[in-house]
């Protein structure tokens, strides 16, 4: 499967991997939640990381769609309120 | 299925799809975001620059303080040498002023340069991804043209389309990161323009009244030294002849100079 680190790029990872991104995903999104920043850098942190380096960096002329999508690295605490605590938002 | 992909992946994902499906005419839609893209690119560039404007001017402060620095220590001796150890001590206080604002001046100045550099790394960076974005943009569009299979292209044109959000919103961040930094350098310059750094009372926010005091012993301790040293240099029949010579003469001088 393909992750986009957004600003970053694309990184082609095994979909094995799949759970262990999500889990971190969740983590960050959590952490985020509470307004738990050293929660939220350390998940966030994890969670780029692990796709870094569980996953081979694409070119810039590859341009696949991607499975998963993150925010940039430097989302601050602040944005990633903004951003991704909207409960309800989008339903599961 | 439900629960399936990490929260924030989610978002993202459904903020892009939102944003590339209102558009309507793949090869329009595409035109206009490289159009676009060149733009902001621009908009960066004309940001580093004004950053680049920004500093110099902080190292144009800069050298006019050090200059300032050399003219208050011959100030000081020359009014020692003139016995007026008051007003030695006056420019001594003064250095000392000047000397911390140097020091918060380096500091900024070595703060934009790290960041300016940053930037300029991200802005080749996205140089290149709107490069590419412009080579992959005009195959898809000869394949739309072309009536291809309309499954491939549309799946072509989501990769693009992501890797179009993605360089604006890249562009977007090194804009409000160089809008940042030319506040601060700006505000920098302010401060200095209004003399507020002349005033030794008037530091940064968040020191309280005994951090004030402490700062002033501080200071007066450093005067002492530098004012016990420079009388052992004059009174050990070192001093050069011209301070000897233009002492009496000056001392005025420095005492308007001082007043200033």
């Amino acid at each position: 499967m393909i992750v986009r680190i957004f600003t970053e790029g694309q990184y082609r990872v095994a979909d094995a991997e799949r759970a262990r991104i999500d889990e971190l995903d969740d983590a960050s999104h959590k952490a985020a939640q509470a307004g738990d920043e050293a929660a939220y850098e350390k998940a966030f942190g994890e969670l780029l990381d692990y796709v870094r380096s569980h996953g081979e960096m694409l070119g810039d002329a590859d341009l696949e769609g991607s499975d998963l999508m993150l925010p940039p690295p430097d989302t601050s605490l602040a944005e990633a309120r903004v951003e991704f605590t909207g409960e309800g938002l989008i339903p599961d | 299925m439900p629960g399936m992909s990490g929260r924030m992946s989610t978002i993202v994902k459904a903020k892009v799809s939102k944003m590339l499906d209102r558009a309507e005419d793949p090869a329009e839609t595409l035109d206009y975001s490289y159009t676009k893209q060149v733009e902001l690119l621009q908009n960066v560039k004309k940001g580093i620059a004004d950053v680049v404007t920004s500093k110099k001017r902080l190292q144009l402060q800069e050298a006019q303080i050090q200059q300032q620095i050399v003219k208050l220590d011959t100030q000081a001796r020359q009014a020692l040498s003139a016995n007026r150890e008051d007003l030695a001590r006056v420019a001594l206080e003064r250095k000392q002023t000047a000397q911390e604002q140097l020091q918060g001046l380096d500091q900024q100045i070595a703060d934009l340069e790290a960041q300016q550099q940053k930037l300029i790394d991200s802005e080749a960076a996205m140089r290149a991804k709107i490069e590419a974005f412009r080579t992959k943009k005009e195959v898809i569009k000869a394949q739309y043209s072309a009536a291809e299979a309309q499954v491939r292209i549309s799946e072509a044109a989501t990769g693009v389309g992501e890797q179009m959000a993605d360089v604006g919103m890249a562009m977007q961040r090194a804009l409000d990161k160089t809008e940042n930094m030319k506040a601060r350098a700006q505000a920098m310059g302010e401060l200095e323009d209004s003399g507020t750094f002349d005033d030794l009372t008037q530091l940064g926010p968040g020191k309280d009244d005994i951090d004030r005091q402490l700062e002033q012993i501080g200071a007066g301790g450093a005067v002492d030294d530098e004012l016990a040293k420079m009388k052992a240099e004059l009174g050990s029949g070192a001093a050069p002849a011209t301070l000897d010579a233009g002492a009496p003469a000056q001392a005025p001088a420095a005492d308007a100079e001082a007043k200033k």
